[in-house]
């Protein structure tokens, strides 16, 4: 039999959660991981490549990136604020950036 | 006579040989009393205790070097349960560690996240989903309530939202019986 190995695929909306446990061939890519899970007919507002990026553990990856043992492909979805204008109306309200840690400034 | 000692003996050697084996074979790898501490800790990994995790907390008290009352998520019930295995006496939360709060749970606010990727780093169970520039969301049954992704955010779109109570959520209660009526 051929190596297999465990991975999740992950899609999160703000009151829903995917999350679905596969066991896919080790030379599997991202893309067939997506298409194993099955998510793309339950969610057709899905657009891999186009709206909705794909990545592993917080980083992006491209979909015909190999898997990993005990890898979580997340599919994301776009931002809804720009982040320049998000940091823009904070300065003007005097707010402090403050970077991981919390430590720069109170507000 | 002899037969039976020779069956005695025969049995005997057996039966020493597979205990041998079997302390060989099935040896309990790690401390088991680190293990049944960690089990009752809340798993929440937010280092509110003064230690890196629930884990090294455990190694902590099973080693003597902390107390049973630093742990805040756990709160008075897990205190408890710890007094009960180490047959210690309870005593109540240390405010040094924080206070007891109800279960609550990370929310981001979609229209104010940048996708800055700084909440993921700080989250000790991967419960948040998003990458570099893409929205991030809180996958709610993984997020333990610690709150250390509060602290980082730059725009401050992380607020915690204590769990209502429902059938899936709700917990026997440890029972109170008042003995003296409370001044």
């Amino acid at each position: 039999m051929a190596e297999m190995i465990n991975v999740e695929v992950t899609y999160a909306l703000p009151q829903r959660h995917e999350l679905v446990k596969l066991v896919l061939p080790a030379e599997a890519t991202v893309a067939d991981a997506i298409e194993a899970s099955g998510l793309l007919a339950r969610y057709p507002d899905i657009e891999l490549d186009k709206r909705n990026k794909v990545g592993i553990f917080a980083k992006l990856v491209r979909l015909d990136a190999a898997l990993r043992d005990r890898d979580r492909v997340e599919i994301y979805r776009p931002l809804i604020a720009d982040p320049k204008l998000v940091r823009k109306k904070r300065a003007e309200e005097g707010k402090v950036m403050k970077k991981g840690g919390g430590e720069a400034g109170e507000d | 006579m002899l037969t039976a000692l020779l069956i005695m003996a025969a049995i005997a050697l057996v039966l020493g040989a597979a205990l041998g084996f079997a302390s060989i074979r099935f040896k309990v790898v790690g401390d088991p009393l680190v293990e049944k501490i960690d089990a009752i800790l809340p798993q929440t990994q937010c280092g509110q205790c003064g230690y890196p995790g629930c884990k090294p907390y455990a190694q902590a008290i099973a080693n003597g070097e902390a107390d049973i009352n630093q742990c805040p998520p756990g709160g008075e019930e897990g205190i408890r349960k710890l007094a009960d295995l180490l047959g210690r006496e309870f005593k109540p939360l240390s405010e040094e560690f924080g206070v007891e709060k109800p279960k609550a749970v990370a929310r981001i606010d979609e229209q104010t996240c940048i996708g800055c990727t700084l909440c993921i780093q700080a989250c000790p169970v991967d419960a948040i989903v998003g990458a570099a520039k893409q929205m991030h969301t809180v996958v709610e049954p993984l997020c333990t309530g610690c709150e250390l992704c509060v602290a980082p955010c730059p725009v401050d779109c992380i607020t915690m939202e204590p769990v209502a109570e429902t059938v899936e959520t709700w917990k026997w209660k440890y029972p109170v019986i008042e003995i003296r009526k409370r001044a």
